[in-house]
């Protein structure tokens, strides 16, 4: 029953209170009408009695005048207008009467009951008398019932005056309850009217409340608050299903949000990540181009002593120059873009001929590499400062004994490149600090192409999107050093 | 979830909708049920006006003065004791518009079958007829103060006029001893006192000569047997109570003749008021004698005011309680006791303060 009234619609609540409010009041104006109609009822009541006398004198009056018409004119129309008046005043006085009480009224109406029997007699009598001719009888009762209608013309009108200075009271009685009654009444409607104002407030107040929350908790929406709190429905109108419906907006707004944030820094890590890119290539190029001012030149120049080699017949001077051209040329050509494996490999082997030239071929180079491996994509300029590490930090003082081994094979879902050698060996704290990115190089030496293993390391780790691209390996002092790089494949 | 949020809800509102709902019905209870109570404390006050007492018989009491507190008097002792037999006594005419002569009540009281009267009777011959008539349409008629002896009343009730003779001669002899009383002290110039004394008495036109003789000579016996050694003149002087007021101007008449009597009696209770009235007016408080009747407010203190020397005093209560007495006997048995006397008091300067202390308890009442 509850729940049914609370899932009504607002308007059929609106429209019942009020229809229940003017209802109260209407029952409230039937009952007070119904008082004042009792009360009139009673005084229209009051002077009944006097109306009543009136009618008996009118009546007596009538009887004398047509006895009198008769004795004067003896017509048969003042005959007959005896006969029906003396009816009707028979009827008239049978209706008073006879008590005997200690207010005049019931004896007075006795006595008037009774004389008007002698009355009413003496007339008969005289008519009789008039229609036999009997002259002396007919004024002898003429005279009795004249002196019998001016007595009873006395006592009505004396009752009369009676009645009438009573009811005169009942009236003023009569009239001073109207007065408290009117005030009473308006008393109530005044009564009626602020009780049915407060409920209808109350009620409404009740109905609207909701309402009014909403618009607040809306208000502090709209103010950016996307935390307020929202008001709980209490009712299944339409208030209630509107602040339903306020809370799912709000719900699904805040999941909009969090969705374009969430997005938004997707986005920002990815371009955070190109410029992080972009940023340590131009490291590595600056530091390029540093050690080397001019490599077209440099190139040119080495082909031009490459094409002076050939023609002297000097064949491996000829190879030489051609592969120092050709490593400088790649520096310059593959700086800025994604390289297969196989450029990079290519380099190392470049790099390595060119050192066994310098150092008179003390370098062993071994290298192992699954060729299917071999057009993977990788950053360029990587592998060759990892082998320049191994050669300047590892093997460059063993002479002849130093080794280099050059490894690419597949690991799980990952492309691995091993450079492995010989020499010093790394302690553990080097390995985490050069992991870590926090070694700091000694003064630069001419051997080196300037690009340090934190610039290596920063870089496949942006290309591999993870942390552990790197692992360096050693076994001890004087036992080698691993250093392998994992490629997402 | 949802069910347990909605029955949470619920327990929340319910106080709130209780607390409209309870006034409202509390509050329309109590407007409907202060016009229900009023509206039944009206209808019961209205319906109390309609509880009387209704009698078995209905006399009347016919008098020529309804006003005069005599009568008055006689009236509500006849009333007092009808109540107790059930019986309602009715001054006829007091509530009439018109005022009607004796006669006129009679032939009234005849043909509104009345079950007996109580006339003030006189004995002119209309009334004698008119008793006759009641009599003839089985009404019974006691006739009061006045006889009307030829006629058929069943009973008189009155008081003995030769008492009332020899009582009025006594008061005579009294203010004679009390003249002679202040000469010997020197307090009367009047030289004559001895040698005669002027009595007038006031008598009612309408007084039966029968009852006139009766009082006269009951106060001439009086005066012959206690004391002969006085001269007196008795005359009587007729009071025209013809006409409305012509009392008062009979009464004055005496007072502007040239030999004013020495004492005045007064036979009726209008007499005497005029006549100490008329006595204080001429500036003859203590040179006229009045001899007064009935014991109204205004002559008891008169007396008391030495103007009206004394006063004598019917039972009036107990005449009105004769009356019916009288009427009920007949209607029960058929006949009654011809004669009531009522008692007579004398009141005098010796016993006036006794008066006064009952007509104050009467006022306190």
């Amino acid at each position: 029953m509850r729940s049914k009234l609370q899932s009504l619609p607002l308007s059929y609540k609106i429209s019942g209170i009020y229809i229940i409010a003017n209802l109260f009041i209407f029952i409230v104006d039937i009952v007070l009408l119904m008082g004042i109609n009792a009360l009139s009822v009673d005084m229209e009541m009051t002077y009944q009695d006097n109306r009543r006398l009136n009618e008996l004198l009118l009546s007596l009056d009538s009887v004398q005048d047509a006895m009198t018409g008769y004795l004067n004119s003896k017509t048969t129309d003042s005959l007959s207008d005896y006969y029906i008046s003396e009816q009707r005043y028979a009827e008239l006085t049978g209706e008073l009467g006879t008590q005997i009480t200690d207010r005049p009224y019931g004896r007075m109406e006795r006595n008037i009951k009774n004389m008007s029997v002698d009355y009413l007699d003496d007339v008969s009598q005289t008519i009789e008398a008039k229609r036999g001719r009997n002259v002396e009888k007919y004024r002898v009762h003429y005279e009795e019932a004249t002196r019998l209608y001016e007595y009873i013309k006395t006592y009505i009108r004396s009752l009369n005056e009676e009645q009438f200075v009573t009811n005169s009271q009942m009236y003023t009685s009569l009239a001073r309850d109207f007065r408290i009654f009117e005030f009473f009444a308006v008393a109530v409607m005044f009564v009626v009217l602020l009780g049915s104002a407060y409920i209808i407030i109350r009620v409404t107040g009740a109905l609207i409340d909701p309402l009014r929350q909403l618009s607040e908790s809306a208000d502090e929406v709209s103010n950016g608050n996307l935390d307020a709190t929202l008001p709980k429905s209490r009712y299944n109108d339409e208030i209630g299903k509107l602040t339903l419906a306020f809370g799912k907006m709000m719900v699904s707004i805040k999941e909009y949000i969090e969705r374009i944030r969430m997005s938004m820094e997707k986005e920002r890590a990815m371009q955070e990540k190109e410029l992080m890119m972009e940023t340590h290539l131009k490291d590595a190029q600056l530091k390029y181009l540093q050690a080397q001012i001019n490599p077209h030149f440099l190139f040119n120049t080495l082909n031009a002593g490459a094409q002076l080699a050939m023609m002297e017949g000097a064949d491996r001077t000829y190879e030489y120059v051609q592969t120092v051209a050709d490593f400088f040329r790649y520096n310059v050509k593959k700086q800025d873009e994604l390289v297969n494996i196989e450029d990079e490999v290519e380099l190392v082997d470049n790099y390595i001929r060119i050192l066994n030239v310098r150092f008179s071929g003390d370098i062993h180079y071994e290298k192992q590499v699954d060729e299917r491996l071999l057009h993977t994509k990788m950053p360029s300029m990587i592998l060759q400062p990892i082998v320049e590490n191994a050669v300047n930090h590892g093997i460059r003082e063993m002479g002849d004994k130093g080794q280099i081994r050059l490894k690419v094979f597949r690991d799980l879902n990952s492309v691995c490149i091993s450079v492995r050698d010989n020499g010093k060996g790394m302690s553990r704290e080097d390995i985490e600090k050069v992991v870590g990115g926090k070694w700091k190089y000694e003064e630069q030496t001419g051997d080196s192409n300037g690009i340090g293993m934190d610039n290596v390391i920063a870089r496949l780790r942006l290309f591999g999107e993870r942390d552990d691209v790197i692992r360096i390996r050693s076994d001890g002092q004087d036992k080698g050093t691993e250093v392998v790089i994992y490629l997402p494949l | 979830m949802d069910n347990k949020n909605e029955s949470n809800l619920n327990a929340h509102q319910r106080p709130r909708a209780a607390g409209i709902i309870i006034p409202t019905v509390i509050f329309a209870l109590a407007i409907l049920t202060v016009g229900v109570l009023l509206y039944r404390f009206y209808m019961v006050r209205s319906g109390q006006d309609h509880d009387d007492n209704t009698y078995d018989r209905y006399y009347v009491m016919i008098t020529d003065d309804i006003k005069s507190s005599f009568w008055q008097s006689v009236y509500s002792g006849a009333l007092k004791t009808a109540q107790e037999k059930n019986v309602f006594v009715e001054l006829l005419g007091s509530n009439l518009s018109y005022d009607y002569t004796c006669e006129e009540l009679m032939e009234i009281a005849v043909s509104s079958h009345v079950d007996g009267i109580m006339v003030y009777g006189g004995d002119p011959e209309r009334m004698t007829e008119l008793i006759d008539d009641a009599a003839n349409a089985g009404i019974p008629v006691v006739t009061m103060y006045s006889d009307n002896p030829n006629s058929r009343r069943c009973s008189f009730v009155g008081v003995s006029g030769y008492n009332m003779g020899r009582e009025y001669g006594r008061q005579v002899l009294n203010v004679l001893s009390d003249k002679r009383r202040l000469s010997y002290s020197g307090r009367s110039t009047d030289a004559d006192v001895e040698l005669s004394v002027g009595i007038t008495v006031l008598v009612d036109m309408k007084m039966p000569s029968y009852d006139q003789n009766v009082i006269m000579s009951g106060l001439k016996d009086s005066l012959t047997w206690e004391n002969t050694d006085i001269e007196y003149a008795i005359q009587t002087v007729a009071v025209d109570n013809s006409n409305p007021f012509s009392v008062e101007e009979s009464i004055r008449d005496v007072f502007m003749e040239e030999d004013i009597p020495d004492i005045l009696i007064c036979l009726n209770e209008l007499d005497t008021t005029c006549a100490y009235q008329a006595a204080i007016d001429y500036n003859k408080v203590g040179s006229v004698y009045i001899l007064g009747y009935y014991d109204s407010d205004k002559i008891i203190n008169a007396i008391n005011r030495n103007v009206v020397f004394s006063s004598l005093a019917i039972d009036t209560e107990e005449m009105g309680s004769f009356c019916i007495e009288a009427l009920e006997e007949y209607n029960e048995s058929g006949n009654t006791s011809q004669y009531f006397t009522a008692d007579i008091t004398l009141i005098d300067k010796n016993n006036v303060s006794d008066f006064i202390a009952r007509e104050e308890e009467d006022d306190a009442k």
